[in-house]
């Protein structure tokens, strides 16, 4: 449970703190103090929502399927599925660059692949409920993502132009 | 008002997609709220170590500094400073957004922080050393980090005019 990124924070906490008892007094830092905690409290409830909400999004979906629908010759629709998919099946770098990995050893091609992968790290529904929604106001997260959409597609078009133009041949 | 909103509309879709678990995979219930409840209590500490430091860092953030360098009147600089620090921010999901909390705090604009997190999103030093190299190849990693490079520029140029 405790590892780089919780011990990072906490010194983080260690140091802000600090500073701003010194800086502004002990009044200001419980003040900001119990004002935060109040608000991780009301969040708390919507924290779990999506926490629940994105576990239990990688089941609802049939794997093998989605994937046999992003392979080679898919078109943009293949795109689309490709983000998708790594937009929406949970697991971190290990598991979603190992379904790229097998996405394009099935022969889909690198545009899918940048599809794929960049579907995760822009829009991974996992990331986006439970820690963006929990830092950040809803309706900038939702024009984020919205904006963000078509991305990963237009990515993967500009992968096929490049290609057909032998810039991104290895 | 805006939180007890988000809380429903989230509440709702994960009832939704629980009752297609229960129709179709009746029995990786128990296996989903075991994770679910996992991730939460691993949430729990960061989250709260987070938001607290995200307070205290919006106190101490120079709010003149941030609002020129990433508040209205900062423009396309302002955007390229705020991806430019968003590909250097090391760590957690929870750190980048963190920072992006306070940032807004402090004044810093939508966009500024849209091309921050999309920065970070796409150029997170470690997981491409220590992930993306390896499994997927040099070629495949320089050619998703080329083109993707306007994208941060781009969306954040975007973000305000919807907003």
């Amino acid at each position: 449970m405790i590892d780089g990124g919780l011990i990072t924070l906490f010194i983080i906490l260690l140091l802000s703190g600090g500073a701003v008892w010194i800086k502004f007094g002990p009044d200001v830092f419980w003040q900001t103090l119990l004002a935060d905690l109040g608000f991780v409290a009301v969040l708390l409830p919507k924290v779990a929502g999506g926490v629940v909400l994105a576990v239990a999004l990688g089941y609802v979906l049939p794997r093998e399927r989605i994937m046999a629908l992003a392979g080679p010759e898919s078109g943009v629709t293949g795109l689309a599925v490709a983000m998708l998919a790594g937009a929406i099946f949970p697991g971190g770098p290990a598991v979603t660059f190992s379904l790229t990995a097998g996405l394009l050893a099935s022969g889909a091609d690198l545009a899918a692949g940048v599809a794929m992968v960049s579907g995760w790290v822009l829009l991974s529904a996992n990331r986006t409920l439970i820690w963006e929604l929990s830092f950040l106001p809803a309706h900038f997260v939702l024009v984020r993502v919205l904006l963000t959409l078509p991305i990963p597609i237009l990515l993967g078009l500009a992968v096929r132009h490049l290609a057909r133009r032998g810039v991104a041949a290895e | 008002m805006n939180i007890l909103i988000g809380t429903i509309l989230i509440w709702a879709g994960a009832v939704w997609a629980l009752a297609r678990v229960n129709r179709d995979h009746r029995s990786e219930l128990r296996t989903i709220w075991q994770i679910s409840l996992d991730t939460f209590l691993f949430m729990l500490p960061r989250l709260l170590l987070g938001m607290l430091s995200a307070g205290f860092l919006a106190l101490l953030l120079p709010e003149d500094y941030v609002q020129r360098f990433l508040g209205e009147s900062s423009g396309l600089t302002g955007l390229l400073i705020a991806s430019l620090f968003g590909a250097l921010t090391p760590g957690g999901p929870f750190v980048a957004f963190a920072i992006g909390a306070s940032a807004i705090k402090a004044g810093a604009t939508l966009g500024a922080i849209t091309a921050y997190v999309t920065a970070w999103c796409i150029y997170s030093i470690l997981r491409i050393i220590s992930y993306e190299l390896p499994m997927l190849g040099a070629a495949f990693t320089r050619t998703r980090l080329l083109v993707s490079l306007p994208v941060p520029i781009l969306l954040g140029l975007l973000a305000p005019v919807v907003m």
